[in-house]
């Protein structure tokens, strides 16, 4: 298990696919461990990239700083990672927090990367995202990892994927609850107490963004994804189709394709943002349908675009 | 080595010299813990944060309570050798930096407190196959879930402005002690066979 050094703090990180080809970087949520990327790992070497996979600070095998982590120490973790990777490009992803993590990446050091794909991500705490927040982590805090999960489960996966499961929630949640610890995970999460907005930022990043949102995501919805497309002018912005916050868990075959594709296609010289908006295919392999011209994608029900 | 306890009886119950051991540990650290917050605590309570203590101490005491009477107890004579360095370790240890001396106390108190309720996971040792009925089993999932909870005055205390200005004195201590309840914790659970994560 090879470690990064980071200070003091030992970072936690893996390495699959072929030496000198095209890599994907790709960051864990809140709750996660690398061990979670697995399908994306296979997926992604098969496509002929290298995938960098690692364990933030406070989580799974990497160091747990024991009163306070700060965003700054991960993307410092982030940038050793991608220096381990060589001069080729370099593809960075990230879900939610890794998200954000990724974002503030693509703001300092965006000309080291060659596509930035930020899934179920943020640029600023919404009131609602604020209040879920501060509930998750009084969760956290009277019912331990386990209660937090049980909160995280339901809001972020779809009937479909729970109800084979209902039977076995236990044994979905006992490697997240054993490789995590109660109070690592609140550093995580208090390390927003001091969060600034990065949209006013967003511009900086020039990098071709392929944005990803579930359909039904209500952790984090359209509209918070919606000001990475308006801001990062180089964007475009995908649905995915019947997808919740956690899609990536959910729907990783998918997932993985879309994020083979749009590198294939940023290397190929063929992708171009626009800040356009599509709609994901259902199946891997599936084609992007334009969201239908005229149509407000920010709604829930069809409803027409306000001209301007 | 095995991340877990075990091998489990058929009926699902934790060897008994691997109880005795495991429970001789969180007795003394709880115990220790439940001294020193009785040590700190007035007769009479004068400011709102100290009812913290009072409830601090009771936990502690609980925990105590609970594992004398859940664990399934045999003779161990390594553990009087064992026990000594254990209660050697939890002793008071000056804070570098800070010359209040009931400031150090409280921060050295604190820094054990969370180095113990954060460091120490019991539950987590337990292997699927464990017998959820059982009275140890049941012992060491009540114990990892008080210790998040009262983990909490403690990091509300080493986190508050009060000490921003001493947080580099508050960081080492509190290093220092968490290497050191890990290191004990580490060396009891490969004395029975289990292979605990790095520190």
């Amino acid at each position: 298990m090879p470690f990064l050094s980071h200070g003091s703090y030992r970072i936690r990180y893996e390495l699959d696919g072929p030496t000198g080809a095209p890599a994907y970087v790709l960051v864990n949520g809140l709750t996660q461990y690398s061990e979670l990327w697995g399908t994306y790992r296979e997926a992604l070497s098969a496509r002929g990239f290298r995938v960098a996979t690692f364990d933030l600070l406070g989580q799974g095998a990497s160091d747990k700083p024991r009163l306070f982590i700060s965003q700054d120490d991960q993307v410092a973790a982030l940038r050793l990672l991608i220096d381990e990777l060589g001069d080729g490009p370099v593809f960075l992803s990230g879900i939610s927090f890794g998200g954000l993590i990724a974002l503030r990446y693509a703001i300092e050091h965006g000309k080291r990367l060659a596509g930035l794909v930020p899934m179920s991500c943020f640029a600023e705490l919404s009131p609602q995202l604020l209040l879920l927040g501060n509930a998750l982590r009084t969760g956290l805090i009277l019912g331990g990892t386990s209660y937090l999960q049980d909160l995280l489960l339901p809001m972020n996966l779809s009937d479909q994927w729970l109800k084979p499961l209902l039977d076995k929630l236990d044994s979905v949640k006992r490697q997240g609850w054993l490789v995590n610890d109660v109070y690592a995970l609140q550093n995580l999460m208090e390390s927003f107490l001091d969060f600034q907005p990065l949209t006013p930022h967003l511009s900086a990043i020039a990098v071709p963004t392929m944005i990803l949102n579930g359909e039904f995501d209500f952790l984090t919805p359209r509209g918070l994804h919606e000001t990475l497309r308006v801001e990062i002018q180089n964007s475009s912005l995908v649905i995915i189709p019947r997808a919740y916050h956690a899609f990536t868990l959910e729907k990783g075959t998918l997932t993985a394709d879309l994020l083979a594709r749009f590198a294939e296609d940023v290397l190929a010289g063929r992708w171009q943002g626009n800040q356009a908006v599509w709609v994901a295919s259902d199946q891997p392999g599936g084609e992007l349908t334009p969201f239908p011209a005229g149509y407000d994608h920010l709604r829930a029900i069809p409803v027409k675009r306000a001209l301007p | 080595m095995s991340g877990f306890l075990g091998p489990v009886a058929p009926d699902g119950r934790i060897p008994p010299y691997q109880q005795t051991k495991v429970a001789a540990f969180l007795i003394s650290a709880h115990g220790a813990l439940a001294r020193q917050f009785a040590f700190m605590l007035p007769a009479r309570l004068d400011a709102a944060w100290q009812t913290e203590l009072n409830a601090q101490f009771y936990r502690e005491t609980e925990i105590v309570s609970l594992l004398l009477r859940a664990t399934s107890w045999v003779v161990d004579p390594s553990l009087g050798y064992m026990f000594a360095s254990w209660e050697s370790a939890w002793l008071p240890a000056p804070v570098e930096g800070i010359a209040d001396p009931r400031l150090a106390q409280m921060i050295h108190l604190a820094a054990l407190a969370h180095a113990v309720h954060a460091g120490i996971r019991p539950a987590a040792l337990l292997p699927i196959e464990a017998n959820a009925q059982d009275p140890f089993v049941m012992a060491l999932r009540r114990i990892e879930f008080e210790s998040g909870r009262l983990l909490q005055a403690q990091i509300l205390f080493l986190k508050s402005t009060d000490l921003a200005p001493h947080r580099d004195a508050v960081s080492a201590a509190l290093a220092q002690r968490h290497a050191g309840v890990r290191k004990l914790w580490r060396e009891l659970l490969e004395s029975i066979g289990i292979g605990a994560p790095p520190a």
